[in-house]
């Protein structure tokens, strides 16, 4: 834990849609940036997302309509705050086209999917390619493999998403929304990993 | 469509989902069955069962339709026994209900256009092209997650009179308290919002558009029911690409979703992909309004009180004076208030025999129906009750009928009172053993009283339509007598 290693003082582009306004001044202290969560559907990424900001896990799957707007600060050992501002996209085929619009501008880009389903892996490396060609370039990308407390079931070795990850630069983790396992972790990495304005 | 093995269902429908397919006898039991399939006979949707075991029952109603369309002509209708067979051809999308409910082709072919305009609300009438460039296009991956939208939509068909009426009603509340919220609702509006709903569960709370934007009261409904069914919105605010089919069926718009609180869902639509943080400031200034002004306080207070019963039915034209004794939602059921919601509430019934009533206004295509009240107790006769306006309406709207008609029909189970004119239509239903003199006397009773409390229980001046001009000055026609 402690202070991040400033990677690039670059804010990431700010020229595209859907992103907050920041009001120009950047305060280093404070940051707030814009995340986006990608996966298939039935992954889990509202629930990862409802586990983060409210503490909440619904078994209950409800099914996300475009997309839904969360947010929650989380302060890091350095006294730093960060404000996610987070688009849990819908995993469904008919949004496919329209993820650009919550992805364009992210500064973090939460790729998931479901330990139990190689399909929702496969998924997941669509997107990071996508990324990839049309994300920022700076973009900080997680991959999580989400459902880890099913390990009876589990499809998707850990190794497996090691190695994705490794392979395109990308921080992994594995998480259970249901147990909590890793969740709070994982936001907690991403925010260590943000390119920092330089304290200048 | 593809249901993800951890899907919760919310409906019994759903569930049954699982086990059922075209050889199960308890599949063949249901009395009302709902298909989309595509021009090539893949199934899209089945309301019971599991499309894909469906595959050669879609075949089938395919290889009906193409059949006849080969002839040149255009099926329609099949009976079969007690069974009733409805076709609709959209493009290559094909849609058709089996029902032994003898409810009117009218009003199933209504519901069936209704069950299409869903499926465009969620996909735009651009899915065509897909067909065109594969004619065995799988259209089922692209409704992924939406049954329930759909099965919300059909079971509305059994409850909702807004499906065949053409029209949506409002939650009753005082003037002022409307007014405060369509200010608050035209203030956004005017920031380029291109619709601003405010709604609690289906019944409008005040609405707004753009300059010469009109909202068709169908696109609400399915809205609506978009909204209600999908139980993420109710998690956090939303942003989600939506077709208003009447407004432009091919193009999509944008809505922001918001649950003020359980029951009260504020939708703005805007035609930018990237409106959403000014969407987002829009609410959090209609919330804050809505809050000062206690807006959702009465909102929740209407809920609990219920709208017009026909218990409450002012005595005679002449017992006026006082204004107040007409307004709706006066103490004088205090008693009841903790009680009151759905067949819970057990009124006495209204004078003359009066069992409830529905009055739509063809201007402000809105609609107002009375609170079940005994004997309209329990859920199933209410549905009859619904069915039998339904069946009344479709009798009313048929073709080649002039703007004026009155009708008066006993059975055994009610005396059913319908006035249709150019300004509005009345539906009563009475006791079957009603007298027709009183029966004619109550209902002008009725449109007296709801006169009395029109801009309590309809949205005025806010219309859509904007040639809609304040009623007040005109004379209230008579219900005299009826040729039957």
């Amino acid at each position: 834990m402690g202070c991040a290693s400033s990677v690039a003082d670059r804010n990431s582009g700010r020229t595209a849609s859907l992103n907050p306004d920041n009001g120009g001044a950047v305060d280093p202290k404070n940051l707030k940036v814009k995340l986006v969560l990608l996966g298939d559907s039935g992954v889990g990424k509202s629930c990862i997302v409802l586990r983060f900001v409210r503490g909440q896990f619904d078994p209950t799957s409800k099914v996300t309509v475009g997309a839904s707007f969360l947010s929650q600060t989380i302060a890091l050992q350095d006294s730093t705050t960060v404000k996610f501002e987070i688009w849990d996209t819908a995993g469904q085929e008919r949004y496919a086209a329209l993820a650009p619009l919550y992805y364009r501008g992210a500064a973090v880009a939460v790729v998931v999917y479901d330990i139990t389903s190689p399909e929702s892996f496969a998924k997941a490396q669509y997107w990071v390619k996508e990324l990839q060609k049309h994300g920022s370039p700076d973009i900080v990308m997680a991959l999580v493999g989400n459902k880890a407390d099913l390990h009876e079931k589990r499809e998707v070795t850990t190794q497996d998403g090691i190695d994705c990850a490794e392979k395109n630069g990308m921080f992994f983790i594995e998480t259970s929304a249901k147990t909590a396992d890793n969740i709070n972790q994982l936001f907690e990495e991403i925010a260590k990993r943000l390119p920092r304005p330089s304290a200048a | 469509m593809r249901r993800p093995s951890n899907f919760a269902f919310s409906t019994y429908d759903s569930f049954i989902n699982e086990v059922q397919d075209d050889a199960s006898i308890s599949w063949r039991k249901r009395k009302k069955h709902f298909f989309i399939l595509s021009h090539s006979g893949k199934p899209i949707y089945s309301r019971y069962g599991d499309e894909h075991k469906l595959a050669g029952f879609s075949a089938t109603l395919q290889a009906i339709i193409s059949f006849v369309e080969n002839g040149g002509d255009r099926v329609n209708l099949i009976r079969a026994g007690k069974h009733q067979v409805v076709f609709l051809v959209k493009g290559p999308i094909y849609l058709v209900c089996i029902s032994c409910t003898e409810e009117p082709y009218m009003s199933l072919r209504g519901q069936l256009e209704l069950l299409y305009n869903q499926m465009i609300l969620i996909l735009t009438r651009s899915v065509n092209r897909c067909f065109e460039k594969n004619a065995k296009f799988d259209m089922t991956p692209l409704l992924g997650g939406t049954d329930v939208v759909f099965s919300s939509l059909i079971h509305s068909f059994s409850w909702n009179p807004a499906t065949f009426l053409h029209a949506y009603t409002c939650l009753p509340l005082a003037y002022a308290i409307r007014q405060s919220s369509g200010a608050i609702l035209q203030d956004v509006a005017d920031s380029g919002v291109l619709f601003a709903i405010l709604m609690c569960k289906h019944k409008v709370i005040s609405l707004v558009g753009a300059q010469k934007a009109s909202l068709h009261p169908d696109d609400m409904l399915l809205l609506s029911n978009f909204v209600m069914s999908s139980e993420s919105f109710r998690t956090s605010e939303s942003f989600s690409p939506i077709c208003l089919p009447r407004f432009n069926p091919m193009a999509f718009l944008y809505a922001y979703v918001h649950y003020l609180d359980g029951d009260t869902y504020l939708t703005l639509l805007t035609t930018s992909s990237d409106a959403f943080y000014h969407l987002k400031d829009c609410r959090i200034r209609v919330e804050n309004v809505l809050l000062k002004s206690n807006v959702l306080g009465e909102v929740q207070r209407s809920m609990v009180d219920g709208g017009m019963r026909i218990e409450d039915l002012p005595d005679d034209r002449g017992s006026r004076s006082g204004a107040v004794s007409s307004h709706l939602g006066q103490p004088g059921h205090a008693t009841y208030s903790s009680e009151r919601f759905d067949e819970a509430f057990l009124g006495v019934g209204g004078p003359a025999g009066l069992w409830h009533f529905i009055y739509r206004s063809i201007s402000l295509d809105q609609y107002v129906s009375s609170e079940f009240s005994s004997p309209i107790n329990s859920r199933r006769q209410q549905k009859r009750l619904y069915r039998s306006y339904q069946k009344i309406y479709a009798s009313m709207h048929e073709e080649g009928i002039g703007p004026h008609k009155t009708l008066f029909k006993r059975d055994d189970n009610y005396v059913l009172l319908c006035w249709v004119t150019p300004d509005f239509e009345l539906y009563a239903v009475f006791d079957p053993l009603a007298d027709k003199a009183l029966a004619i006397k109550t209902c002008n009773r009725v449109c007296q009283w709801i006169k009395d409390v029109e801009n309590e229980i309809f949205l005025l001046g806010a219309s859509p339509f904007s040639w809609w001009t304040d009623p007040g000055n005109t004379p209230l026609p008579e219900f005299a007598e009826i040729s039957l």
